[in-house]
């Protein structure tokens, strides 16, 4: 567990250690939190309070552009969440449990690129094939390009899964008389299911934060939440801007600890 | 006679272009037997089991179950069930579920299911735990889950992969009991795979001594411990001595420190050998004792002795190599002090010469 | 029924066995080929057609033309201005990496060894959660802590430590900080967690300080922790583009900004794929480099 060091200095080090580790805490969340707070300040100038409100919330909801893009955020992150949750998963599956088949190499070194790749280039990768191919830019093109990136990331987290996963367990299913369906439904995806919601997560907020691709590939007209934000934030900084943000923030959370919440409850089930 | 249970012929398994994981295995083994695969890790039985079961498909030669070839037949087709060394019980299952699970992938369901499902756990004296979590238990009733689970199916023939590999010393012991009581109530063929010779002994019927994918050799407890084939089965199973000499006459052979002895000799006169010799089976007597007219015997000093609590170990030296004698420890039996001048005498049907 | 009578051959060989294997190479490839078909179609196409358009040369509007093959762009890459801006990027990205380093090591060690298990869990989601809230939110509240009338501003006044600092290289420095500091602690975590601490107390039971140990012992160990934290670190910062917008302002443009430009006002859309190469030239170099030196899969 903790190692013993038993010299004098263990006291400075441990000391200095305790205080990186709250400075570390306090820097992650004061500036959210003030984001939060300031959303109900009743001043123009995000850094002084100007009393209790709840305007800039009214403004948000009034907004319909902003309530547009919001729309259209949900859709795609759903969509694409879904599509790159079923194909990541079964790219997963035919890494980690079939040894040898045609072109595997290239396939995984091919599965880890979006993820280490700088999202301006993939932006750009993208934007360029769609004008080539003269797609019509708008939600489509946003949601082709989400999936692109998701498979990874889902990939990587069921592979994870997969690898931690017993594979004996599925040997002994095939004793028992399971074909390779009954195989996989009664045993394999019960037990790799925590990842593969996991992946579906990510790639929910992955969906949902990205703004450079989008920005890139949207057509006129149809934008997403991120981007709107984006481009508010770069014209001028209105408290507006704090309200939208805190209610993004608060539904990040909100997903997180349900992730957490099932997760711990298919960890006791098990 | 009805076809064996298991026959084995000419399997050979071979994992890419150099590996010979399992090398030219001939084997039957009968209805009804408890039947293991004893030899060190890597020697390949584990392989050879999987084989049976479908797990691995064999490189050349037959699998047949009860005369049925089985070809390259997935293991889900296969009358035969499997408990893996570590137990592979579903931990997102109940017990209950995990015994089931072959019965309803076999298409039963209902009442017969519930019946067939609890007598399984009742022979495994599991009764009553049904509802609890596999993860729930400790590990030598998760051994007794995986058994049930297999069994429930009623299997032609049962593959135990070293099941009792991760249960301490006592549990083992009693575990093994149990396997063997269980194997003769159910009455089908047991083949078990295990490393540890005195499991191997104490449960089978006929075991197979392999190493380096070779079968060395096959036969009852008995017939292994008491007459070895070679050196490898020789030193694997028990404690034993080697001797060196050459066959002067069927029947005996003269020691290379000129002694000449009595022994069970296979070979031609001339030959060189090494003659095996359990050290329970010699006895330590004083100088100038008569030996008897039937038995063997050699001369030494003892160099070292060594108190193991039921038994004695003495390190005899007799001129060109140092022998282990294990004395029981009785009442009555006399003691030997390291640098004594000592007789030691065998029965020749108890020295075997090996040739390789 | 039927399916049976294939396996009923009598002698099991080599073709038999092989016919198995490759039965079951194809439904490996055929699990896969749905997303390898999507990667292919927009991924792996996407990525040559930049490394091709590169060499085409710009229409009015600034659209890519093959028909004119040429090195322009490229010879542009090493225009003072450009080269300039490429090398200002990429030293941030070092220097963000190692700022995410000395910062992050400790914070993983200290998660790692001095808390117990139970906690553990805890602290790390912890920083999770950060990460999982909107990275241009974050961002975002950076700007206005920052801001003229911001707390951090305020606080720097007050001190007279420092003055505005929003747009300023500093405010990308923290906002880049801010950004990827879990990338660089959660894989720093798990490798420092995965020590045997055996080793450590047999270095100290051969007359090494405390300090002797960590250098010579717990510091190697947590090698692979270090080097995948930094390539997850170093690559996305290299091409910033939210960040050094938001809080570096129009004073500090980086190469995320410049390539983004180049379809946008700049019209260049040829130059912009001939960035966009040499950005994922690095990268690809830089991940080389990580396997290479035994990195695991992440």
């Amino acid at each position: 567990m903790s190692v013993s060091e038993g010299t004098a200095s263990t006291g400075v080090v441990d000391k200095l250690l305790t205080i990186n580790g709250w400075a570390v805490y306090l820097f992650l969340y004061v500036p959210i939190l003030i984001v939060m707070i300031f959303s109900f300040s009743d001043h123009p100038n995000v850094g002084i309070w100007g009393g209790f409100t709840l305007d800039w919330y009214d403004r948000m909801l009034g907004n319909d552009q902003l309530m547009r893009a919001l729309r259209n955020s949900v859709i795609v992150a759903i969509v694409s969440t879904i599509v790159s949750t079923i194909l990541g998963t079964a790219a997963a599956i035919a890494l980690e449990r079939y040894r040898r088949w045609l072109g595997k190499r290239p396939f995984d070194a091919l599965l880890y690129l979006p993820v280490i790749i700088p999202d301006v280039t993939m932006a750009v990768m993208l934007l360029i094939w769609f004008a080539q191919l003269d797609f019509r830019f708008g939600l489509t093109t946003i949601l082709l390009s989400h999936i692109a990136f998701n498979i990874s990331f889902v990939a990587i987290v069921v592979r994870a899964r997969l690898a931690n996963m017993d594979e004996s367990l599925e040997e002994a299913a095939a004793d028992l008389y399971a074909g390779r369906w009954q195989t996989f439904r009664k045993v394999t995806l019960p037990l790799i299911w925590p990842g593969v919601v996991g992946g579906a997560l990510l790639a929910l907020t992955l969906s949902l934060d990205d703004v450079v691709i989008t920005s890139l590939v949207q057509g006129p007209g149809a934008t997403t939440l991120p981007v709107y934000v984006f481009g508010l934030i770069r014209r001028s900084v209105t408290p507006e801007i704090n309200a939208v943000s805190t209610v993004m923030l608060v539904a990040s959370m909100v997903l997180v600890f349900m992730s957490l919440g099932f997760q711990r409850r298919a960890e006791t089930r098990e | 006679m009805s076809a064996p249970a298991v026959t084995l012929s000419n399997v050979t398994k071979r994992f890419g272009e150099e590996v010979v994981a399992v090398d030219e295995i001939d084997l039957e083994i009968g209805d009804g037997e408890f039947f293991s695969l004893l030899g060190p890790s890597g020697c390949g039985k584990t392989t050879t089991l999987r084989m049976i079961a479908g797990l691995e498909f064999p490189t050349e030669g037959s699998v047949r179950i009860f005369g049925e070839e089985m070809g390259i037949r997935p293991p889900n087709k296969r009358p035969v069930n499997t408990v893996f060394q570590s137990y592979a019980l579903f931990p997102h299952m109940s017990v209950f579920d995990n015994v089931a699970f072959g019965l309803r992938m076999s298409g039963i369901e209902g009442s017969e299911v519930d019946r067939r499902v609890n007598e399984a756990i009742e022979l495994v004296r599991l009764s009553g735990m049904g509802k609890r979590s596999s993860r729930q238990l400790s590990g030598g009733q998760q051994q007794r889950v995986a058994l049930a689970r297999a069994l429930v199916n009623r299997p032609k023939v049962l593959l135990l992969d070293e099941p009792l590999g991760a249960l301490d010393l006592k549990l083992r012991q009693a575990m093994q009991l149990e396997l063997k009581d269980i194997q003769q109530e159910v009455g089908i063929t047991f083949i078990y795979v295990t490393h540890d010779q005195q499991e191997a002994l104490t449960m089978s019927d006929r075991i197979g001594v392999m190493s380096r994918g070779k079968l060395l050799q096959v036969g009852p407890s008995e017939e292994i411990y008491e007459s070895p084939a070679n050196r490898f089965v020789a030193e694997f199973i028990g404690e034993t001595n080697f001797i060196e000499g050459e066959v002067t006459a069927p029947g005996e052979v003269k020691l290379s420190n000129g002694t000449l002895v009595k022994a069970r000799t296979h070979s031609e006169p001339g030959s060189a050998v090494t003659l095996t010799l359990r050290p329970e089976k010699l006895n330590i007597n004083a100088p100038d004792t008569a030996v008897p007219p039937d038995r063997c015997s050699l001369e030494g000093k003892v160099h070292r002795r060594i108190y193991y609590g039921d038994a004695l170990f003495y390190e005899v030296d007799i001129g060109t190599v140092v022998v282990d004698v294990m004395v029981e420890n009785r009442p009555g039996v006399p003691r030997w002090s390291e640098g004594d001048e000592v007789v030691l005498d065998f029965h020749p049907e108890a020295a075997e010469a090996l040739t390789e | 029924m039927t399916q049976l009578a294939e396996y009923e051959k009598v002698e099991v060989n080599p073709e038999l066995e092989e016919k198995a294997e490759k039965e079951k190479a194809r439904r490996g490839l055929f699990t896969a080929l749905p997303a390898y078909v999507y990667l292919i179609a927009f991924f792996a196409i996407p990525l040559v057609l930049v490394f091709v358009f590169s060499f085409a040369s710009r229409s009015r509007t600034g659209t890519p033309v093959l028909a004119d093959w040429n090195l322009e762009s490229w010879a542009r890459l090493f225009d003072p201005l450009v080269a300039g801006l490429a090398w200002r990027s990429l030293w941030l990205a070092v220097v963000n990496t190692l700022l995410c380093l000395l910062i992050g090591y400790p914070f993983a060690y200290w998660i790692a060894t001095r808390q117990r298990s139970s906690t553990r869990n805890l602290l790390l989601v912890l920083v999770l959660i950060p990460f999982w809230s909107n990275f241009l939110v974050r961002t975002y509240a950076w700007r206005t802590l920052l801001d003229v009338d911001g707390f951090v501003t305020q606080f720097g006044e007050a001190t007279g430590l420092w003055g505005q600092l929003l747009f300023t290289l500093p405010a990308v420095f923290i906002g880049l900080l801010y950004g990827y500091l879990p990338f660089m602690v959660l894989p720093l975590f798990a490798a420092i967690e995965r020590i045997d601490w055996n080793l450590v107390e047999a270095a100290r039971d051969l007359y090494a300080s405390g300090s002797d140990a960590f250098r010579r012992v717990t510091l190697p160990l947590s090698r692979p922790g270090i080097v995948a934290g930094s390539i997850l670190v170093f690559i996305p910062s290299l091409g910033a583009y939210v960040t050094p917008d938001i809080l570096g302002g129009p004073n500090t443009t980086l190469i995320g900004e410049y390539i983004v430009t180049q379809f946008g006002a700049a019209r260049n859309w040829p130059f912009g794929a001939a960035v966009s190469s040499a950005i994922l030239i690095v990268m690809l170099i830089a991940t080389i480099y990580y396997f290479r030196s035994g990195g695991r899969t992440l």
